[in-house]
């Protein structure tokens, strides 16, 4: 089946050079164009809407409080920054890109993006089930011969989870297109 | 005792052949200079050259050389001549590198290497670093490396996974998700797989939001002690990478230096320093990993810092090389033009960065003391003087056998910016300082140091011994400067008026000069006249034209004088005679060219107490010797004269329109003969003029500039006409130096000049006057009627009326006073 649009997931909260970098090594192998989707957590608006919404900082162990409009904010700065990564990093290679934020559930819309595009790559853990009306193959990082079998076969979208290791995703992808 | 002849009118004019010294061509055997071989020798230098042999010879310290002497001797040529000459071959000194210091970063470390290695250690070392630009990367490659890598970060995730999931779990069992927020976590109520919409928690009963909120505030507790561990964890996975690092660096870095070890095994400076570099390698590995451009290199996305990194940072694997003598297999012999302090020590320089001065060692940069190190370093001495604290830094770093790079800025502590401290080089260098005579007089007096360090003394002579054998080695000479300086060769006749001008700028009959600036001068410029003439050979002609053609150009100020001397605004007789007056001779010297002008002395005298008043010392236009001329003057007449009687005279001696200076005591004789003439009141001949000093005595000795005096006082004449009676009297001692303009030599052959040379104050006074100075009899009596007979009767005279005056005064006052009753 031949692939025309690569989907690669940004997340606010991993955000993932090595992912991004496999995907551009992807798309232009494959020639297809790519697009940098950026999904606004509908989570993390939520809970900062909560009056008691405290965050605890990774690196300093420390309270914050948190408001809507401060989240907002983050949000729309990591989108720049996510979009300014894709383009340093796609715009070295010939690769034909573009950028995208959206806001919900990172795993709807993803598997949305899925349906619409014919490879999505996104640092997810597996949905605990997907409704079968979706046309969407998944596919977990590492799994070379699924994967393999998923581009060869024609049908619906195919959505590649990275998991947590996403060296491992560049070279599960590196590997199908070898053979 | 006086000296006096007995024969007083014995004296003749010289012969024409004593008036200059030819030098005969016909002696010479070749036809042009190109028949002669080259000369080898230095002529009339044997007392500096045995001292550069002896100095270069010498190996123990101190023993450098000074070559003093006046400009144009060709002294700087004849070392350099001799330097290369005497340098040891076969043994090229080490060469020097300044690398980086791992230990003292400020204190770059020198490195010694054999002759010709210093440019191969500094490539290998670039290939070094270029190959573990090459091998460190690829090392990090490797899937050994990755899998270990993997398993650190593992680790370390599962151990934050473990706290963190702990709490994560603790909030689910009571319906709290755990929110991962872009800089840290926070709880929030579930729902389904989401977090509460704020609205849906506000429709929550009141008891449930406040257990939930509890709930929350509990395990933000929990979670805050659970990530307080977390910096711990992440300090000690780094560690372990850092570990995992170095091993696989080490692996790949000991391969690459191995080769380079064996080949620097007898050099353990070089080992000492890979061992270093190896340790540094190991720590900086991740500046070999090129991160690609606009990446940051991140450990768990906390990125590293930047501020060492990149090609800057590989500098400091390079190799100044500081000095190298490709090629050559014997000491250097340096000459050093412009001996500042920092180029002599080297210097350390500085580029800007961001307005800031920075270094590092790859910007030291040698001295000629380095560059000469192991040889020779030839210095203009006067120069290293000039320079500010040039000569300080010269004599430390003899004295302390080594080269201290510091900058004056440091040294003086005006400056503070960041700079280095380089391992000082050992210093084994001769150093020959070429300066004038006086410069090294005074050093000597006045630097206590420059004694020590300067033990050789190279004295160069301006001029040599004229014996039978040495026309032909001038003429040697001459060839050899002329293929030098690629002029026409010379025939012989022009080399004998070479010579001869040689033996006139000697100023000596005996003497040739040997300043080889004047001789080069003069072979160019015949050279350029023969080439005027279209001629193929230089000829005499050339060479008579060149020096006539250089003294045309310099004799204005000459002209000028003599002009007014014939235009009778300064006054001097060249005929008649005249009592208390005489043509006395000077010499002026104007930018190297030196010329003789006359100047009318005159003398008064009358009764007096004794003393001879010098009018020239009395407005201080006379210096200390024309002083000194005069007192003695007052010394021969006392002594002769007046030897039993008071002297009873006042005498005034003056050199009429003189508005400069007076100095130097060779006018005394001339002013001797005013003075006796003035006594005697015997008119002088105006036709001669008169140089030569004169002792208490009445001898007459040496002067010096007495071919210029004579020619001056020629030249005068001429313009007059010459009427045969006319001449000059010089001291008999200076016959030796005389060595006339040819001209001047054709008129006294025809009579029409004449150059007399005296030995004592009477024969001068009895061919001025040509009266005779007379002898004093058996009794002690001058013979009535010479001059000496008049000279003590006139001062008996004052003597006598002295003592008259004394009777009338004493009588007097014994008349005022009365006697007593």
């Amino acid at each position: 089946m031949k692939i025309r649009r690569v989907i690669v997931g940004l997340d606010p909260v991993l955000q993932s050079r090595a992912l991004l970098e496999a995907a551009v090594e992807l798309a232009g192998r494959m020639e297809a164009e790519l697009l940098g989707l950026f999904v606004e957590n509908q989570d993390l608006l939520h809970f900062a809407g909560l009056p008691f919404a405290r965050e605890v900082g990774f690196a300093s162990a420390t309270r914050r409080t948190l408001d809507v409009e401060s989240m907002e904010r983050s949000l729309r700065a990591l989108a720049q920054e996510a979009q300014r990564t894709l383009a340093s990093v796609a715009g070295r290679t010939p690769v034909q890109w573009s950028f995208r934020t959206v806001r919900g559930s990172p795993a709807a819309e993803l598997l949305a993006a899925a349906e619409e595009y014919d490879l999505v790559i996104a640092n997810l853990d597996a949905p605990a089930e997907l409704p079968p009306s979706l046309g969407v193959r998944v596919v977990r990082a590492g799994d070379v011969e699924t994967l393999r079998r998923a581009l060869e076969e024609a049908g619906g979208g195919i959505l590649v989870l990275a998991g947590a290791d996403d060296d491992l995703v560049g070279e599960t992808l590196r590997r199908v297109l070898e053979r | 005792m006086d000296i006096s002849t007995s024969h007083p009118d014995s004296l003749q004019a010289l012969a024409a052949a004593d008036l200059c010294r030819r030098c005969d061509p016909d002696q010479f055997k070749f036809q042009t200079t190109d028949e002669l071989e080259d000369l080898a020798q230095v002529l009339g230098q044997a007392r500096a050259v045995n001292a550069i042999e002896f100095g270069v010879g010498m190996g123990r310290d101190g023993y450098n050389l000074f070559a003093m002497g006046p400009e144009g001797l060709g002294r700087r040529t004849i070392i350099r001549r001799y330097l290369e000459r005497l340098a040891p071959r076969g043994q090229a000194p080490s060469e020097w590198c300044y690398v980086f210091n791992f230990d003292t970063p400020h204190k770059p470390c020198a490195v010694e290497l054999p002759a010709g290695r210093a440019s191969r250690f500094r490539q290998d070392m670039a290939r070094l670093v270029e190959d573990l630009r090459a091998a460190i990367p690829a090392a990090f490659e490797s899937t050994e490396y990755r899998a270990k890598h993997r398993e650190i970060e593992t680790e370390f995730g599962e151990r934050q996974e473990q706290g963190v999931g702990a709490v994560g779990e603790r909030a689910k069992n009571q319906g709290i998700a755990l929110v991962r927020t872009p800089a840290g976590f926070g709880f929030a109520p579930r729902h389904g797989d989401g977090v509460m919409n704020p609205e849906e928690y506000r429709k929550l009963p009141e008891a449930e939001q406040q257990r939930l909120e509890s709930a929350i505030s509990v395990l933000q507790e929990e979670l805050e002690s659970a990530i307080h561990d977390m910096p711990k964890w992440r300090r000690e996975a780094q560690r372990k990478l850092r570990e995992l690092n170095r091993q696989v660096t080490r692996a790949a870095v000991n391969g690459l230096s191995e080769e380079l070890k064996a080949e620097y095994q007898s050099l353990p400076a070089v080992l000492r320093y890979l061992a270093s570099m190896q340790e540094d390698v190991l720590d900086h590995a991740e500046i070999f990993r090129q991160p690609k451009d606009g990446e940051q290199p991140t450990l768990f996305g906390v990125p590293l810092p930047l501020s060492e990194m990149g090609e800057s940072f590989l500098r400091r694997y390079q190799v100044n090389v500081l000095i190298e003598h490709g090629g050559t297999d014997r000491a250097p012999i340096v000459y050093e033009d412009h001996p500042t302090h920092d180029n002599l020590v080297g210097r350390i320089e500085h580029t800007a960065q961001m307005g800031a001065l920075v270094t590092d060692f790859t910007l030291i940069k040698a001295g000629s003391l380095h560059r000469a190190n192991g040889g020779y370093l030839v210095l203009d001495a006067l120069k290293v003087l000039l320079n500010p604290l040039a000569w300080e830094a010269l004599k430390r770093a003899l004295r302390s056998r080594e080269v201290r790079i510091e900058s004056l800025g440091q040294a003086l502590s005006l400056i503070s910016t960041v700079t280095l401290d380089p391992e000082p080089i050992p210093l084994d260098v001769k150093v020959v300082l070429v300066g004038q005579r006086l410069l090294y007089y005074l050093l000597h007096a006045y630097d206590p140091e420059f004694g020590e360090l300067f033990k050789v003394a190279v004295d160069f002579e301006e001029d040599m011994g004229r014996a039978p054998e040495a026309d032909l080695l001038y003429a040697r000479m001459i060839a050899t400067a002329a293929r030098q300086e690629k002029v026409r060769p010379l025939d012989r006749a022009a080399v004998a008026r070479v010579i001869e001008h040689g033996s006139r700028n000697a100023g000596d009959a005996e003497k040739l000069s040997v300043q080889m600036r004047d001789i080069n001068d003069l072979l160019r410029e015949s050279d350029y006249w023969a080439g005027a003439a279209a001629r193929k050979v230089v000829c005499a002609e050339d060479v008579q034209r060149a020096i006539d053609a250089r003294v045309e150009r310099a004799d204005r100020v000459r002209d000028r004088l003599q002009e007014e001397i014939l235009r009778g605004r300064l006054l001097i007789d060249t005929t008649g005679s005249r009592s208390g007056q005489v043509n006395g001779l000077s010499v002026a010297q104007l930018g190297g060219f030196s010329f003789g002008i006359p100047h009318r002395i005159t003398a008064r005298v009358r009764l007096g107490a004794g003393k001879v008043v010098d009018i020239e010392r009395e407005v201080e236009l006379g210096g200390p010797i024309h002083s000194k001329g005069v007192l003695i003057l007052s010394g021969f007449i006392a002594g002769r004269y007046a030897a039993n009687k008071p002297l009873s005279l006042a005498a005034s001696l003056v050199f009429e329109q003189s508005y400069g200076g007076v100095e130097g005591d060779s006018a005394s004789c001339a002013e001797l003969y005013a003075l006796l003439s003035a006594l005697a009141d015997a008119p002088l001949s105006q036709s001669l003029a008169v140089t030569g000093s004169v002792n208490q005595h009445g001898a007459v000795q040496a002067i010096g500039g007495v071919n210029e005096k004579i020619e001056g006082f020629f030249d005068i004449c001429r313009s007059r006409g010459l009427t045969g009676t006319q001449g000059v009297l010089i001291p008999a001692s200076n016959v030796k130096n005389l060595m006339l303009r040819r001209d001047v030599v054709e008129s006294a052959a025809a009579g029409k000049f004449h150059i007399y040379a005296v030995d004592n104050v009477d024969q001068g006074i009895e061919i001025l006057t040509g009266v005779a100075a007379g002898a004093r009899d058996a009794a002690g009596q001058f013979p009535a009627a010479t001059i000496n007979f008049r000279v003590e009767r006139r001062l008996s005279e004052f003597a006598d009326r002295t003592r008259a005056f004394g009777a009338t005064a004493v009588a007097k006052g014994r008349r005022r006073t009365g006697p007593r009753p």
